[in-house]
Formats: C-alpha cells, structure tokens, sequence
C-alpha cells in the first residue's frame, strides 16, 4: 500500500514536472541539406520553451534524429551540450542551439557522409526533442518529434551545346537550342531556369567573361528544360582577328601562341577554334532566390559550358 | 577615382609609344605584342512607348584598353606585359554582380580587369599583378588573383608560388539595381614539382582561398563567408610512340560558412585549415591513358568528383559525380575520311543511391572527301538522361538525338570558285513527365543551303544562304525562315578591308501572325599605317512581333557600334 502511494506521488510530481516546462517543436518537412545551413534559416528549426511563472528551472536540450525505422542515427552529447535556464517568457532556440553540430555524435555511413558532404543520406528523417536536467538527464519536459525528408539538390546540367561544339554561324544567326536536365529532386514548388550566354571577348577566359559580362541572353523559363534563342547577332566578326597585322583576317589554324604574357597566364592565350561563348542555368526558387546557396559559387548557377561558333563555308573557301 | 587611374595609365602608355622606336633602345630593346583603345556603343529603342517586353544585353557605352606588349632585353631577360581593362564595370554574376561605382581595390580585382607583368629571366619569372594560373584540373585555375608570386624552371624542377587577392569586399545593397555583395577573399597557390617536357611530370600542389567575414557591411545575403583548402598530386607519363598516361589525386578541405564553431568531431588539415561544423572534406580523382599519332588517337578517360569536393580555384565545379569517356580520332582512305568520336557516361550523385542520375553522352563526327568536288559531314550526338523519382511517380527520363548531314559540292573555271553547301540536321529530346509518365518529344528540323563563290580575278567574296527552321511540341510549334547575304572587299590598294551582311528572318509561332528581323551589320577595317589599324563593326537589328504577345506589333532597335585603334608592336628582323 505504502509503495503504490509512493508510485502515485512520484508520478504526479513527474507530470508536474513536465507540465512546467512545455516545448513547441516547428520544422520545415523539407529543410536544406546542408546540415550547417540549418541554423542560418529561422524558418528551418525553432524550439519555443515555455514554463509556469516564477519557476527556475536549468536543462539541456536533447536531439536525437532518426530513421523511419526507429534508428538513431545522430543524437546530442548531453556531457557537452549547454545547459539553459528558463525565463519568465517563453524561450525560442533555434537550430543553432537545438543541433549543434560540434556536440552531436552521428553514427556509422551518417557520420561519414557528414563529414564528406555536410549533408545527410536523402531520405524520411525524425527529430526528437526532449528537455533533461543537467545531473542526471531525466526528463525535463515530454519528447516532441517532427518528420523531414532531406534531399540533396543536384542542379541541372547542361547538354546542348555540349562542351567545346562547335557551331556553324550560319544556323546559330537564326537559332540556338539550349538543352539542360531539370533540378534534382523535382520540388513540390516550380523552380525557374535562367538561361544566360555570354560572349568571351578577347583576352578573356570563359570564366572570366561569365563573372564579368553583360549576358547576351538571360531568359527565364518555367517548367522546361529546352529553350530556343534568336540571338539577332550578326556573326561576321566572328572570324579571327588580324594576328599578323597585314590588313587581312588569318585563317584559325594562323592562330599562334600569344606573346604577351607568361605561358601558364590563360588569358594570354586563346587558342579557339571559333568565337567562343559561354553559358550557364541558373535555378531559383519560387522566391527568386539561388535553390543552393552552399554549394559551389553560391549562386545556384550549374557549371558552365564554353561553346564556338565560326562561318564553316568560309573556312572550307579558305581551305580550297 | 578608376576613371582617373585608367587615363594616367592611358597616357602612359601611349606616351611611351614612340619611345620604343627610338632607334637606339631599339638595339638593345625589341618589343613586340599589341597596344589599343576600343569604344562599344548600344543602343535600344522599344515600342510602342513605355513597353519593356525586350532587355538591353549591353552596357550603353564601353572604353576598353589593351597593352599587352613584350619588352625583350637581350637573350635572357623578357617583360611581358598583360593589360587589359575597362571603364565601366559590367558584372552579372560572380562576386561582383551587380557592381555600378566601384574603388581603387575593386577596380584592380574586378574579373574586368587584368593588370599582369611577367618579368623573366632565364628560368625565373616574377609573376606580378593580375594572374589566371592553372596549376592543374583538380587545383585551381578558373580564377584571376591579384597579387605576387613566382614561377622557378630550374632544369625539370618545377618551382611555383602565388599570393594575392582574387575578390574585394562589396557591399550588399538591395536595390535597385541590387547588387550580391561579395566577400574580400585572400588567396595562396604553391607548386613543387618536376617536368620534361614530353616525358613526364610531377607536382604537388596546394592551393587555398579564405574569406574575411568582416569584409562587407551589409554582408551579402546569400553567400557566407569561406575557406577552401586543397591539395592535389599530378603525375603524367609520356612513352614511346605516342602513349601517355596521366593522373591526378586531390583532397579538398572546404568551409562553407566560416562564422560556423569549430568542430573537433570532423578531420582538419593543420595548419592549413582548422574544421568548423560546416566543414567538408572529400576527394577527386582523374586519369586519362591512351596514344596520340598522325592518324590516330585514342583515349580512356574517367574523373571522380566526390560529393563534397570543392575547390576555390575551380566555383562552379560540379561535384559528386563520376564520369568515363572513350574518344577517338581517326584518319583513313588516305586522309581522306576523318572520324572523331566519344563515347561516355556521366553518373551523378554518386553519394546517393536514392536519387542517382545517369547520363549517356555519344558523339560521332565523320568527314569524307570523296573527289575534289563532293565532301559530305555526318555527324551524331545523343544524350540520355535518367533519375529516379524521389517522391514523384515516375522518374525523370530525357533523351536527346541530333542527326546532321552536311553534303558540300564545289566546282570552278578560270574566273570563279563555287561552293555549294546543304545542312540538314535533325533533333529529336524527348522528356517524359515524372508526374503522369507520358513522354512528350520536341521535333526540330533544319535545312541550310548556302552558296559561296570566290572571284579569282576579282576581290570580291560574296555569301548567300537560305534557311529554314521548325520546332514542334504539343503546345508550340516554331517557324523560321532566314534569307542572309554577305560581301567581304578590298578597297584602296588593300589598305580598307569592307564586310558586310544583310539578314531578314520571318517567324512564326503557331497560328499567330508572322514576326520580322532585320539584321544589317558592316565591318570596316583601315590601315591607318604599317602598324596602326583602325576596326569598326556596326549593326543593327530591327524586330517586330506579330500578334504573339502584348501588346500587337511591338517592336525594337538596337544598334551596336564597336571602334578602335590597335598598334602592333613589331621586332625588327635581323636583330
């Protein structure tokens, strides 16, 4: 008899407890994949913790993500994590405070694929949240968990012109298809492509051209992965320039290493078999914004693709 | 204050023009190389007034300057110069996006610019100033760094250091116009290897890039402050007869946010580079073997990206990725039938099984010359590309086939050279819904005849081509039907050097009525004098929408006019 009194007290003392301290857990279903950009987003993770007025009570903050099976995969090293103190008002953390990737301890391939990528394996993952006390970590609030599926986004890559094609000046006056694959994993939300070309003036590499240039084109596109651009571009310039400086155009295969620099400098040394163009996609999201801001250059521009275009009647005149 | 730098510099230069030809310095000096000024005018005009439905795609105005010249002081000692510049900044992308007014720091590091000075002697050049370096392809070599460095050659050593600044800090600003913000990002590159040149090669690079967080104010939104450190070993093998193998490893360690902790949780590479939480530390392989000869050559090449390889050297890398590519070019039938072919797979993210995408990659060109009048060009390409679905119902599954048929016939008599040339080329990308799975396919056909004849007692050299292009999908069907003509001339004993082309399209999209382009275009270039060349290039384009959009019949002009004088430094022969 005096047990089961014993039993009855101590758990209404535990649910008084817990009734003390209260958390709200609100995730995104689909955060970034990148785990360290979680704590750079608001909207991404927040924890609010509230408790009866008057109340001091210190606790940690234990996370534990799992897979839809039940397997933790990753939780809080609770002898490290900071220990917090309620206030008065409700306190909000975020993912900085919930997730602290110095002080989580994943498991096995999660752990490697971590710290390759920074990211996790795309799949359906839980968090767990629950509030423990300091000394011994018995808990200090009930467990709250949210669902969220991780993809990892892979931008498009461009097909058509393909590396280094070489286009007759001709057809490309009047058209030029461009071909990429679409944004990896489809979002629920449409992304708009921009497809942007620009020309590589002399003296410049590719590079340089894309991160200095006005684009010849910069169109947006929804929902597709093709599209054809009128350039409206008068291509006869587009031969060779006067290497020789004998008033006439050098035919390309004139063209010789350039004096004027060290021979490691690339911009000293355009050896093209045509005018050369460069051209990427970039992949926004519904807001307008990059869909990746991690990786890469940050600018969620796929990598670049060179391409030529050279008057091949000509040349062929000029090989007769 | 960049304004005021560009024509001190300007003056300079052209000043010390005439210096170079004094006789004497010319005795111990030779220089050659080039030195110019170019101007680019745009113009837009839209209507009907007040209609913005077409962009301008150039700056209004543009100055741009080159002095890339040589200086050789005897056998031994060389100075080359690398200056290229422009007024006024221009970036779209990259850090300096968006940049309208710009400071001496900005103005030196802008991707614009270029101001390179590669004193050598003998082995030993000093790299100064602006330098695109590519140490290898897993390194770095996409970006221009500012600063100083080395390149040392003694006999097969290999020697090489550089140290500056590739990005300034800029501010964010949201506009309009908005402009990104960058990040100042100091950069440092070392290599230590040895070469001969067509036996081997060995180096080890090192190349690192770190922002300073405290650079801009406002900082730029979507980028965070980085650090990137890599290191890679190349190693490439020449044999006998034409076999080569080459290879390289790298290792990158990259910071994506480097206001992140530090994390001793995750591997680091001391002293190079501590670990943060948002630090990633992956691999890249790539080899290539095969054999290179007159009339044949053939290569295996495969390239492993992994997931969270990065480099600051190389920005748009895509990583996670494995590729392998056979390639070959051959000659036959007495050189008279050339092939070159690829083909390859692309297989991307690699670190996720879910969601893994395979891409096909086939190239085949084929060139025969049957007799002095008929040669024909066939060539092929086919991309396929394929993915699961991840939470859709289908996968994604594009396949793209491009069929081109080019026969060329030429024939001539005592006064004339013809040359009469067909394309046809044939596509065909088919994408398949990854909600419904119904495939829908785009049919685009084309057909180009053009007729080139070639005065031979005569300096004329007109062009005329006939096009016709169709595109066809479910929703869109495109029309284009292109008339072009061109004239290249001779004029005033060959010192005026005239072309020109006139080219009218008629579009049409679906059953809306028909739109009209008009590009006229003219190049003229004049020998001012020996050395001194003056170029032009004028166009216009004239469009006019059909009633496809809105308003009905709006249309635009845009002209474009680009001048400028270009001076060639010549060495004199005998000396």
């Amino acid at each position: 008899m005096k047990k089961t009194f014993l039993l009855i007290l101590i758990n209404l003392f535990a649910v008084n407890l817990f009734a003390q301290l209260k958390i709200d857990l609100v995730m995104s279903s689909t955060p970034p994949a990148q785990l360290s950009e979680w704590g750079n987003r608001r909207e991404v993770l927040t924890l609010i913790v509230t408790s009866q007025p008057g109340l001091n009570i210190d606790y940690k903050i234990k996370a534990e993500i799992k897979t839809t099976d039940g397997t933790v995969i990753g939780t809080s090293d609770l002898a490290t994590v900071p220990v917090f103190r309620n206030s008065s008002s409700a306190t909000i953390f975020t993912a900085t405070d919930v997730l602290p990737l110095d002080k989580m301890i994943f498991t096995g391939k999660y752990k490697n694929s971590l710290q390759r990528t920074g990211k996790l394996p795309s799949d359906n993952y839980s968090l767990c949240v629950q509030l423990v006390r300091p000394i011994d970590y018995t808990p200090a609030s009930e467990v709250k968990c949210k669902t969220f599926y991780l993809a990892s986004t892979q931008l498009p890559i461009l097909m058509k012109p393909y590396n280094e094609e070489v286009l007759d000046a001709k057809q490309a006056q009047t058209a030029i298809t461009f071909r990429w694959t679409a944004l990896l994993p489809r979002t629920t939300t449409p992304v708009s492509y921009r497809v942007q070309v620009f020309e590589v003036l002399e003296n410049q590499t590719p590079v340089q051209a894309l991160r200095s240039n006005m684009p010849l084109l910069d169109q947006e596109v929804k929902a597709t992965t093709q599209y054809i651009w009128r350039p409206q571009i008068s291509f006869i310039w587009i031969q060779p320039g006067d290497l020789d400086g004998d008033g006439t155009f050098d035919p390309v295969g004139k063209m010789k290493k350039s004096e004027t620099g060290a021979e490691n400098n690339k911009t000293a040394n355009p050896k093209y078999p045509g005018k050369p163009f460069i051209w990427t996609v970039q992949t926004l999201d519904d807001h307008g914004l990059p869909v990746t801001q991690t990786d890469g250059s940050g600018e969620a521009r796929s990598e670049p693709v060179v391409f030529f275009v050279k008057d091949r009647a000509k040349v062929k005149d000029e090989k007769n | 204050m960049p304004k005021k730098i560009i024509g001190a510099i300007c003056c300079c230069l052209f000043m010390s023009l005439p210096g170079a030809e004094a006789q004497d310095v010319k005795k111990l000096v030779e220089v050659s190389g080039t030195a110019g000024i170019s101007y680019e005018g745009y113009g837009l005009s839209r209507r009907p007034s007040g209609w913005l439905g077409y962009s301008p795609r150039k700056p209004w105005n543009q100055v741009r300057f080159n002095f890339t010249p040589t200086f050789k002081f005897g056998k031994n000692f060389s100075l080359p110069f690398n200056f290229n510049f422009a007024a006024i900044p221009t970036n779209f992308a990259g850090p300096y996006a968006g940049l309208a007014k710009q400071n001496f720091g900005q103005f030196i590091t802008n991707p614009m610019n270029n101001f390179g000075l590669n004193p050598k002697y003998k082995w030993a050049e000093l790299q100064l100033g602006t330098q695109y370096l590519k140490y290898s392809e897993l390194s770095t070599g996409d970006i221009g760094v500012f600063g100083a460095g080395f390149d040392l050659r003694p006999g097969v050593y290999r020697i090489k250091f550089f140290t500056g600044i590739s990005q300034q800090g800029v501010n964010f600003f949201a506009g309009p116009p908005s402009v990104t913000g960058a990040y100042k990002r100091q950069n440092w590159m070392f290599q230590l290897g040895a070469e001969k040149e067509g036996k081997y090669l060995v180096a080890l690079n090192f190349a690192k890039g770190k922002d300073v967080a405290s650079s801009s104010a406002p900082p730029p939104l979507t980028v965070r402050p980085q650090e990137g450190f890599v290191m890679s070993l190349v190693g490439d093998v020449y044999f006998k007869k034409g076999w080569y193998v080459k290879t390289e490893g790298s290792r990158s360690t990259f910071t994506k946010d480097i206001t992140t902790p530090y994390n001793p949780l995750i591997d680091d590479f001391k002293p190079f580079i501590r670990a943060r939480t948002s630090t990633v530390t992956d691999y890249a392989v790539q080899a290539t073997m095969g054999k290179k000869s007159a009339n044949f050559d053939i290569g295996l090449t495969t390239k492993y990206l992994g997931a969270g390889f990065q480099t600051t050297g190389y920005p748009y890398l895509q990583p996670d990725r494995l590729d392998y590519t056979v390639n070959t070019r051959f000659n036959a039938w007495k050189k008279k039938i050339n092939v070159v072919a690829s083909v390859g797979q692309r297989v991307n993210n690699v670190s996720n099984t879910a969601l893994k995408a395979k891409q096909f990659i086939g190239n085949l060109n084929w060139y025969t010359q049957f007799n002095d009048h008929w040669s024909l060009n066939v060539n092929y390409n086919n991309f396929g590309f394929q993915s699961a679905g991840g939470i859709n119902p289908y996968g994604i599954k594009n396949v793209s086939n491009d069929l081109g048929v080019n026969p060329t016939f030429t024939w001539m008599n005592t006064k004339m050279m013809h040359l009469l040339s067909m394309s046809y080329n044939y596509s065909k990308y088919d994408e398949r819904d990854v909600i419904t799975g119904l495939t829908t396919s785009n049919n685009t056909h084309m057909v180009l005849l053009t007729y080139v004849p070639t005065y031979l007692t005569k300096d004329l050299s007109p062009d005329f081509s006939a096009m016709y292009f169709y595109n066809d999908v479910p929703a869109a069907k495109i029309s284009l039907f292109t008339l072009s003509a061109g004239l290249a001339m001779p004029a005033a004993k060959n010192k005026l050097r005239l072309r020109g082309q006139l080219q009218y399209t008629l579009g049409k999209l679906n059953s809306f009525s028909s739109n009209n382009n008009l590009i006229a275009s003219c190049n003229v270039d004049v020998k001012i004098g020996k050395k001194l060349t003056w170029t032009s290039f004028m166009s216009t384009n004239y469009f006019k929408y059909g009633n496809e959009i809105t308003p009905n019949n709006a249309n635009y002009l845009e002209s474009n006019v680009r001048t400028g004088f270009q001076y060639r430094f010549e060495p004199r022969k005998g000396k």
